[in-house]
């Protein structure tokens, strides 16, 4: 399953950047994430509690940054398995834009689901990502704002 | 006076329905047992792949939990099971067991059993197992699976080719060059499940300090069960007893080894308390088995009159990653290629099969085996060469089918038929439906823009078989049936018998057919079934061996017991047993019909006086029977139907206007009871013919896999059913009847395709796949 968006962010190609790669900015963003490590540079393993239709569960999982291009482009690697309710992994390709005082976010991902997720959420599996990349960069860019304000030094 | 000895061929109400719409029902699921447990399964949600990481610990700690079982823990105790017959010559399959141990084979399979003290307690600790698997390329299309190089679904087998084999007679070719004409079709009948309102449900109680196991097991053929679970847990057959109350349907699918029931008696047997395992929609549906998926390669070569030559069929059936457990599934394959052309007086044929591995849940048997992809490829050839020579559907048919008075014939493929009722069911059906007049309407209503459709299909239907279906291939499957009858002290009748009840309503007429050999009404005999310690050993109720079978046992059984308390009777009496009868719950004198002596005064005497009868009488009261077709390997039933339906070109829905079977299942036991389970098998054939799938992606995962996206076929959607009937018995037994279970599946769908396609014929297109779905009738009329 193929998902496409594009957001606008109220900060420099840069900020972003460096709050993509922000382990605190992640933890604040990603809907229902408990905890989020990071492991290295490139790479966090985060616990996360989603529930998608009637499935709730708590995934697992491990994202990898690659095809690094700093302040331009990456791609997120992820793989997430929820007990029960299946697994869920994608990969996206990240883009950065500059456009005025805005940096244009662009992202294509491939995800796919499985097991209760594809029998159950099939239907509801767009509109729940739909819905979550929504509320993280909701989430995000409050936390760019507010990193803004107080700068981690 | 009570009518007696006319209960055979009279419409009685089930036994059971009454008891059913009180809300009495006793069904597995409503079974507790002190210090149960209820299982739950940790499954694979991949299709394919490697257990790299399983780790129980917090689940083994979580609240409720009694016990957690991997395959390391648990698989130890069960002899693995191969779904292969030696009679399927090169078959293969891998063996299968409890639990996932190193590699998981499809989205549903298996992995870890919880035990807890509640449902609810196991399903949450099944959301603290860690269970990591590294998916590989799953198999997911049959042709795919069978290019080179592909990967095969299971370990244990040395190709994705479970089975082939071909059917050929040698004039096959010399058909096909000397025909005038050949029509040919590709067709796909995708998977669907039976989707029982009781899901699969068990209750292993093993208690320790007897060495006993009873399990309480929804099931159709507990005797099967009972031997699967001796051989597979070593355990002495005598010690197993499994009961089967009543079942809130089965179809075929309650009948197959399924890795959950193994688990529950295992655990059992491991913790000696009760486990109770009841499947949840959801997993039912990956992990009940699936039915059909079938792709069809069909040509029919005809001579210029539209005389039927020959057929040339290439099916391949995808099973999934193992065949199932005791029957195989490749039944149903087998039973495509020998039914194709069944109703015709088709001499030459060629029939390949490919039975073929991929990852997905198993099919297996399900109601009507192979009869609807039979029928509807035939019919859909049939109706395409009456096109082609412009004839009427009906008048081609007319020309093929065969003769009433052709009997005994043998098939091309082999089939024996002892006496069917072709063309005098074509002539009833025409004569019921009012063609000429749905004709005349279906050609004024296109003028109007509205397109509807007639089509009709005849059928044969396999019924009772002996020891060929499964027997020959060394599967401990009975090819017989028992009954144990009895007369009470108080003059009234049990009969325990090891045909099984799941709702049609076996126990009613085994109740008339024995009130007709002892002269009481169906409401004095009590039947008894489901029960391996109380009723005798047999094959219970598949391949509509319940009537034809099951109620020849039990009419032999009431005969036996007639001639012992005829016997008797003639001690007290001081009478020649020869000239007394029963009836209306008495002895009677045979010339005259006057009573002598009622059955409640024989079964006092017998039971408490015996010491007045004279020296030396035997007193039993009690017959045993066991019976087995000895005659024709298979029965065989007729029919044909027929499907007027409205398809709306603008959407591809398709409205149903009304079904009609003509049907001869040989003696009519009980007319009610008869057209209940032809209306319930029409329903079950049209559901897949315009709803049913389980759909799949290509990674394997079944998208569907709930009541909200899988479709079944609601009353709404329904249309009235209207039935008739032609009784020709067969001659292998005194009773007569024949089966009648699958008849209604048999050829709905291949009737109903007929009927959408000869709508859409005005207008070019065409729909060789089912289910047909309004986007895939859009797409044949090239809208999408």
């Amino acid at each position: 399953m193929e998902l496409l968006g594009s957001q606008n962010l109220a900060a420099t190609p840069d900020q972003v950047w460096a709050a993509l790669f922000d382990r605190d900015v992640l933890e604040q963003s990603i809907p229902g994430c408990e905890s989020l490590e990071q492991t290295s540079d490139t790479s966090f393993v985060a616990v996360v509690k989603l529930k998608i239709g009637p499935v709730s569960a708590r995934f697992k999982g491990e994202i990898e940054l690659s095809d690094i291009d700093p302040g331009k482009s990456c791609t997120l690697s992820g793989k997430g398995s929820g007990g029960i309710a299946g697994f869920a992994k994608g990969a996206a390709l990240v883009t950065l834009t500059p456009e005025g005082d805005y940096t244009v976010l662009d992202y294509t991902a491939d995800v796919a689901v499985g097991g209760k997720l594809a029998a159950l959420g099939n239907r509801l599996i767009k509109s729940t990502a739909k819905k979550l990349t929504d509320e993280f960069f909701a989430n995000f860019t409050k936390a760019l704002t507010a990193e803004e304000e107080e700068p981690v030094t | 006076m009570i009518p007696s000895k006319n209960h055979i061929g009279q419409s009685h109400r089930r036994k059971n329905a009454f008891r059913h719409l009180a809300g009495r029902g006793r069904f597995v699921t409503d079974l507790a047992l002190p210090r149960m447990v209820h299982a739950a399964f940790v499954r694979s949600p991949m299709a394919k792949g490697n257990i790299v990481e399983l780790d129980v610990s917090e689940a083994a700690a979580a609240s409720g939990v009694v016990r957690v079982f991997t395959a390391e823990t648990l698989n130890h105790t069960c002899v693995p099971w191969t779904g292969t017959l030696d009679h399927f010559a090169g078959m293969q399959s891998g063996a299968q067991n409890m639990l996932a141990s190193n590699e998981v084979l499809w989205v549903g399979h298996p992995v870890v059993m919880i035990l807890a003290h509640s449902r609810a307690e196991a399903e949450d600790a099944c959301e603290l197992v860690m269970l990591d698997i590294e998916d590989e390329d799953a198999v997911v299309d049959g042709d795919a699976a069978l290019v080179k190089g592909t990967p095969l679904a299971a370990e244990g087998i040395n190709s994705n080719m479970c089975f082939q084999t071909v059917l050929e007679t040698p004039d096959l070719d010399d058909a096909f060059t000397r025909s005038a004409h050949v029509v040919e079709g590709k067709f796909t009948f995708g998977r669907h499940t039976a989707v029982t309102l009781e899901p699969r449900a068990i209750i292993a109680d093993f208690d320790p300090s007897t060495g006993q196991l009873d399990v309480h097991h929804g099931t159709q053929t507990p005797y099967q069960f009972q031997d699967v679970y001796a051989r597979h847990f070593g355990l002495s057959e005598g010690r197993v007893r499994v009961i089967a109350p009543d079942i809130g349907g089965s179809f075929g699918m309650k009948l197959h080894v399924y890795h959950e029931e193994m688990a529950a008696v295992a655990a059992s047997l491991m913790l000696g308390r009760p486990v109770r395992f009841v499947a949840d929609r959801l997993e039912s549906f990956v992990s009940d088995i699936h039915a059909r998926d079938h792709r069809v390669t069909a040509r029919m070569a005809l001579d210029a009159e539209g005389g039927i030559l020959a057929m040339d069929v290439d099916d391949m059936t995808q099973i999934g990653a193992f065949s199932s457990y005791p029957r195989t599934s490749v039944a149903e394959g087998n039973q495509v290629i020998r039914l194709m052309g069944a109703p015709y007086q088709m001499p030459d044929y060629r029939g390949r099969l490919s039975v073929v591995f991929q990852n997905k849940v198993q099919t297996s048997q399900y109601r009507a085996v192979g009869h609807p992809i039979a029928c509807a490829v035939t019919e859909a050839l049939v109706d395409r060469a009456a096109e082609l020579l412009d004839l009427d559907p009906f008048e081609i048919r007319r020309r093929n089918l065969l003769a009433d008075d052709a009997y005994p014939h043998i098939s091309a493929t082999g089939y024996q038929f002892e006496k069917l009722s072709h063309q005098a069911s074509l002539e009833k059906l025409h004569q019921m439906i009012g063609y000429e007049a749905l004709r005349a309407e279906q050609i004024a209503l296109r003028k109007q823009g509205i397109y509807r459709g007639i089509g009709i299909a005849p059928f044969v239907e396999i019924t009772n078989p002996g020891a060929a279906f499964y027997g020959i291939g060394g599967a401990r499957i009975s090819a017989q049936d028992g009954a144990v009858i009895r007369l009470t002290p108080a003059g009234d009748v049990h009969c325990a018998i090891s045909v099984t009840e799941q709702g049609q309503g076996t126990e009613t007429i085994i109740a008339q057919i024995v009130a007709d050999q002892l002269g009481v009404t169906p409401d004095q005999v009590k039947v008894t079934t489901g029960d391996t310690d109380n009723t005798p050993s047999g094959g219970a109720t598949w391949a509509c061996r319940g009537a034809g079978i099951g109620g020849e046992t039990a009419l032999r059984a009431g005969r036996k017991l007639q001639a012992q308390i005829l016997t008797l009777a003639g001690e007290i009496l001081q009478a020649d047993p020869m000239h007394l009868a029963l009836a209306s719950g008495a002895v009677v004198d045979k010339t005259t019909g006057q009573e002598r002596i009622t059955l409640a005064e024989i079964g006092r005497i017998a039971t408490y006086r015996p010491d007045t009868l004279p020296k030396g009488s035997d007193n039993s009261l009690t017959a045993a029977q066991h019976f087995a077709p000895s005659g024709y390997p298979f029965d065989f039933t007729n029919g044909i139907q027929a499907s007027h339906v409205e398809v709306d070109i603008e959407t591809g829905v398709t409205r149903l206007l009304k079904h009609w079977v003509v049907e001869d299942c040989g003696r009519i036991i009980n007319p009610l009871l008869v057209d209940e389970q032809i209306r319930g098998g029409v329903v079950q054939g049209l559901g897949p013919a315009f709803f049913e799938e389980c759909l799949y992606d290509d990674m394997g995962q079944m998208t569907n896999a709930s009541l909200v996206d899988y479709l079944v076929p609601m009353a709404g959607e329904m249309p009235d059913i209207e039935i008739a009937h032609i009784e020709t018995p067969t001659l292998d037994t005194i009773l007569g009847a024949k089966g009648v279970g699958e008849a209604g599946t048999a050829a709905a769908g291949a009737a109903a395709m007929n009927a959408v396609n000869d709508a859409l014929r005005p207008l070019g297109a065409r729909i060789s796949q089912t289910p047909m779905t309004p986007l895939r009738i859009l797409t044949a009329l090239g809208h999408v």
